[in-house]
């Protein structure tokens, strides 16, 4: 047999056995969705089969009239939109202060907010919750929405992406009578675009999946998030497996159709800007 | 007229400062504000209350400074120190698993296999998920009845003595995804031609990994061991998704111990004293990391 033909043969076997690897990753998935429309003793049942004997949509239908789950839900996206929203202008318009306009005391600011970088979140929870209280956001979805919005990270990303936009083009602009603020939205937002988008994709899949803040600031069932929701759905009463799966499923599935649309976002934010979790 | 004449670009230049500082403060105090809110004063604070006795927000008039009497608590509290010790199980066995999988993973699909971006899509799920979601489904999975469960016959989340080693594997599954996408951009970034030098020496393929592909990837590796090691250490949502610190006190690791002392008993100063010792830990590993960016790395 030819170099060639073995190496290829190598790669076969490597592919295969790279698939069953990502098959296996993915089972807590396949055996979520399977389950979720099955009915409830047969999630528990062998062969565990993936695909359900009885095919029902009650799981779902049920979901629907859990007490709060649509309030849960609805909470959550309106949380994700002002997260987004919020984050999107405050860390803009200040990475673009710190990237091209020389104001006096600039670069001691930024120094400042360069070393609260390292600062790890958690140890901020405790003290949060009295500055919530004082101010009188504990028990709303601002507690959430706040802290995420004025976040130190991609202030830091979007500068260092914004200073590589050439500073010729912001002169120009300046010359032709730009104001800073017309600058900012009319040519260095537009440039810096896939930088953005990364931002607001990592802020989705963050604010969306957030389980501490949810659970330690709100309490109110009414005001609640989706994964404390599931939470309080999973200890019920009566353990009901597949209501349970098809409460997975609807959390889960937002973040997976969005990721998986906007994988390129996601896979160069990593390489070549090191966003970590 | 000719001292008018050169004082104008002076002045003019005076004005253009002034303006770029008014515009410039305009645009960042918005900011300003809310880092100081929900950052600045929070980190003040966690510190201020570790040297207090604070309990309650309606009752902070009462607390007084009681200097390192939290710390000194700390170190003669049994379930504490049980707690850190739990948290030094994870880390040690989160950080080698993540980082081993996760390079072999990136390795492998750095080679040129088919359906390369599947297989990396199928990788990275667990990381975008919601982990109390991702929580629910392998508490029916592992349980007695679950299809893993019923065939190891071991409900391994519900067992003393396999609820931490497990739920530490979970979080290893959750994390993976990124660690093995940066090593993956890392290993696209070995220059070709000292792969290729390598072949010509006839080095084989286990020789051209071990003298040529680590090293090349060292900066990433110890990176990603940095992060790793603090990613270990922020595991609450994790575990309390999972397990709540049980059954017992099997996986009550520092940051549940944290929550609940601060939040289910009301010693805010007490907690706030265990974050600060959680603190440290974590500035000592990224002082390392900035130290080593600059002496660590060799190729």
């Amino acid at each position: 047999m030819s170099i060639a033909a073995k190496k290829k043969i190598g790669i076969i076997i490597l592919t295969v056995v790279l698939i069953i690897v990502g098959i296996a990753f993915i089972y807590p998935f396949l055996f979520m969705l399977s389950s979720s429309f099955k009915p409830s003793v047969e999630v528990t049942r062998p062969p565990f089969s993936l695909i359900p004997e009885t095919f029902t949509f009650d799981n779902y239908v049920n979901l629907g009239k859990v007490q709060y789950f649509g309030t849960w839900y609805l909470n959550t996206i309106v949380m994700c939109i002002l997260t987004l929203v919020l984050k999107t202008f405050i860390t803009t318009l200040t990475a673009f202060a710190f990237a091209k306009i020389n104001f006096k005391g600039r670069d001691a600011i930024f120094l400042v907010l360069m070393s609260a970088l390292m600062i790890p979140a958690d140890i901020m929870l405790i003290p949060r919750y009295f500055v919530f209280s004082a101010i009188g956001i504990l028990d709303t979805m601002f507690s959430i929405v706040l802290p995420y919005g004025f976040d130190i990270y991609f202030v830091f990303l979007l500068r260092q992406n914004f200073v590589t936009i050439p500073d010729a083009i912001v002169e120009a602009a300046e010359i032709d009578g730009c104001s800073y603020f017309k600058i900012y939205y009319s040519i260095v937002v537009p440039l810096a675009k896939p930088a953005i988008v990364t931002m607001l994709l990592f802020t989705f899949v963050w604010a969306w999946n957030d389980y501490m803040s949810a659970y330690i600031f709100i309490s109110s069932d009414a005001r609640q998030m989706i994964s404390v929701g599931l939470e309080r759905l999973s200890l019920g009463m009566v353990t009901d497996n597949g209501l349970n799966m098809a409460g997975a499923t609807v959390t889960v599935l937002p973040i997976i159709v969005v990721f998986l649309f906007s994988q390129k976002y996601f896979i160069e934010g990593i390489t070549t800007s090191g966003v970590k979790g | 007229m000719s001292a008018a004449a050169t004082n104008a670009p002076r002045i003019k230049r005076f004005k253009r400062q002034a303006h770029e500082n008014r515009v410039g403060y305009l645009f960042v105090t918005p900011y300003l504000i809310g880092f100081l809110v929900f950052q600045g004063i929070p980190f003040l604070l966690a510190f201020i209350f570790g040297f207090m006795n604070v309990r309650y927000p309606n009752r902070i008039g009462e607390a007084t400074f009681v200097g390192f009497d939290q710390f000194v608590r700390f170190f003669n509290d049994k379930l504490s120190l049980e707690a850190l010790g739990r948290t030094g199980i994870y880390t040690l066995i989160y950080v080698p698993l993540i980082m081993v999988v996760g390079f072999i993973l990136a390795a492998a699909i750095n080679q040129k296999i088919y359906c390369r971006n599947v297989v990396r899509t199928m990788l990275f799920m667990p990381y975008v998920s919601n982990m109390m979601a991702i929580a629910m489904v392998f508490i029916v999975m592992l349980g007695p009845t679950g299809p893993i469960g019923s065939a190891l016959g071991v409900p391994l989340l519900f067992d003393t003595a396999t609820a931490l080693p497990a739920v530490t594997v979970i979080g290893v599954w959750k994390g993976l995804g990124l660690n093995m996408v940066t090593y993956l951009g890392a290993l696209q970034n070995v220059p070709r031609d000292l792969l290729e030098a390598a072949d010509i020496d006839g080095a084989g393929r286990w020789k051209k990994i071990v003298h040529v592909t680590i090293p090349m990837v060292s900066p990433t590796t110890f990176f990603l061991l940095i992060s790793s090691i603090i990613t270990s250490l922020q595991n609450y949502t994790t575990i309390q998704t999972l397990t709540q610190g049980g059954p017992g006190r099997s996986t009550t690791v520092m940051s549940i111990q944290i929550v609940r002392t601060a939040f289910t008993s009301y010693q805010t100063s007490y907690a706030s004293a265990m974050a600060i010792i959680m603190f440290a830990i974590v500035m000592i590993f990224t002082a390392i990391q900035w130290r080593g960016q600059k002496t660590w790395v060799n190729y």
